[in-house]
């Protein structure tokens, strides 16, 4: 059957011409339509930021959930389709948990990048004659931040199951200034309060919304362990920018 | 249980109908519950609960055959027996305390032997019966109740933990899995004991004692016990009934590994050496009465070998 190069973006599974997956470039899109999410590595551990969008007045702002623990020395940022992140998650946890179990050690950062990578690239694949079970690529791109032996350490995942590392990065739909501001601001001896301040700064700067302590969410990763900030050191860190 | 043993066994018709599904599928070796994490995947495709079962058409009676060193004491595999774990709730918490010894028919295979299992900061769970089986499923309790903090915002009761481990030794019922364990910490309820075994009980409770030499420490507990001991009473009567049952059962010994569970998770009080605590008494530790816990020691110059000085004089 003839199909016009429009059909390509049709199946997971079949490249265009061009040598394309359609599918994976749009979820990459849909990114861009997902809240900004920043991440900095310095010398003393990973910053996270993200946005958090409170729709209506009776929204409770707590509930929305952006950033999540991996495990003691893991977190996570998240941006785009956030319930296909819970599901990328969960998949870590298990993995960082399973390692724990089998080598009595903590995982490595980029072993649980991997994992998650292993994961993202399992779409259109079927099991048993039954149902696909991933019918589409995930519609999130993670910042996953942690420390081990080599250090702090910040990485970056999309869809494609890619991952790279960075020194920072932003994500989402105010990605591009934000990390062209983080280019201009970053440098090698950064210190975490200066990351974290810079990651308010970029992300203000980003938003359409005025920021405060209830629409956006900070979290580190420093070698005592993952943190959430929680309402009076983000106010703090508020103060000091 | 047959049906289970059956499910597992690689002889029965059944088994030869699955080995030709899987010829038949080979190429798809991916796991079925690779899907939604639940079984845990990632380095481990298959997921960590699985072992081989005897490759025979009843394994449990292989196993039982081969395992059971009290119907046949020349049985080949011998599995470590020999153990006094105690734990018990009280005012200031829990106190876990264990012996150290572990045995293989009488011969002492090691007297170093960790029998407490750190399972997370707030759960601890003793090892008796099975050293492996306690030590490989306590551990891997210590996943779930980690997972169950991650997804849930919130740490798992002891109640759920030891439901947990219940269920799941269930699962394996009548296949060779020895195990007799008590499962303490504190969470909202305040201090908690479970005790658990391969049978598949779950026993909520103040004081329990497992293994071959619960009797004698049961002897101490019982008539030192009371809710309102200080933290250096409950300390004492812990380490003293392991003494005691360490003193008299010979397939318990070597050492005291004492524990207190409080609100703020579990703190290890030390090691203590049988021995040493039998001539010499614990050392200066809180709630150590002074002296040796020996029965000799204490009825210095009253008994027949050395009558008191003044009615010997008379």
């Amino acid at each position: 059957m003839f199909l016009t190069r429009s059909e390509y973006d049709r199946g997971v599974n079949t490249f265009s011409p061009e040598g394309r997956l359609f599918q994976v470039e749009y979820a990459i899109e849909a990114i861009k339509l997902g809240s900004t999410a920043i991440g900095i590595r310095t010398p003393e551990g990973v910053v996270l930021a993200v946005e958090k969008r409170v729709q209506s007045p009776l929204l409770e702002a707590s509930s929305i959930e952006k950033i999540m623990e991996i495990d003691g020395h893991l977190g996570c940022a998240m941006s785009g389709l956030t319930a296909d992140a819970r599901t990328m998650i969960d998949h870590a946890r298990v993995t960082a948990q399973n390692h724990r179990f089998t080598f009595d050690e903590a995982i490595k950062v980029e072993s649980a990048t991997q994992a998650v990578c292993d994961l993202a690239l399992r779409f259109g694949e079927s099991v048993h004659d039954e149902e696909a079970m991933m019918s589409r690529p995930f519609g999130v791109a993670l910042l996953i931040a942690g420390i081990d032996e080599i250090g702090p350490q910040l990485y970056h995942t999309d869809p494609s199951g890619t991952f790279t590392r960075y020194d920072a990065k932003a994500i989402g739909s105010g990605s591009e200034a934000a990390q062209s501001e983080l280019q201009d601001k970053w440098h090698k001896q950064i210190t975490l309060k200066e990351a974290q301040v810079l990651t308010l700064r970029v992300l203000k700067q980003v938003m359409e919304e005025k920021l405060d302590q209830h629409n956006v969410q900070l979290a580190q990763v420093t070698p005592t362990g993952f943190e959430i900030l929680d309402e009076t050191k983000l106010q703090e860190v508020i103060e000091a920018m | 249980m047959n049906s289970l043993a059956q499910r597992f066994s690689t002889t029965s018709p059944l088994a030869h109908f699955r080995k030709i599904q899987r010829l038949a599928d080979e190429d798809e070796d991916v796991s079925d519950a690779a899907w939604g994490s639940q079984a845990g995947f990632g380095s481990l495709t298959k997921g960590v609960p699985t072992f081989t079962v005897p490759n025979l058409p009843d394994p449990t009676a292989f196993l039982r055959l081969h395992t059971d060193d009290h119907a046949d004491p020349n049985c080949r595999i011998k599995i470590q027996h020999g153990t006094t774990t105690l734990a018990f709730r009280f005012q200031g918490g829990v106190i876990v305390a264990v012996d150290s010894r572990a045995t293989a028919g009488s011969y002492v295979a090691s007297g170093t032997v960790k029998k407490v299992i750190e399972i997370n900061p707030y759960l601890l769970g003793t090892m008796a019966g099975g050293a492996a089986d306690c030590q490989y499923w306590e551990t891997y309790l210590g996943i779930h109740c980690r997972l169950h903090e991650l997804r849930n915002r919130e740490r798992i009761s002891v109640s759920a933990a030891s439901k947990y481990l219940s269920n799941l030794v269930y699962g394996y019922k009548g296949m060779g899995l020895s195990m007799g364990t008590m499962i303490c910490g504190w969470d909202k309820t305040g201090p908690t004991i479970f005790y658990v075994d391969s049978d598949g009980t779950r026993l909520k409770g103040d004081l329990f004692s497992v293994g071959s030499g619960s009797t004698f420490a049961y002897g101490v507990l019982d008539q030192g016990y009371r809710w309102d001991l200080t933290d250096e009473e409950a300390q004492e009567l812990g380490r003293r009934s392991i003494y005691a049952a360490g003193h008299r059962d010979a397939f318990s010994g070597n050492t005291c590994n004492l524990y207190h569970v409080k609100e703020d998770g579990w703190r290890f009080i030390g090691n203590f050496d049988i021995s040493k605590m039998h001539y010499e008494g614990p050392g200066d530790v809180p709630g150590a009465p002074g002296g040796g816990y020996g029965y000799a020691l204490r009825v210095e110059g009253k008994s027949s070998a050395n009558p008191p000085v003044a009615e010997a004089a008379a």
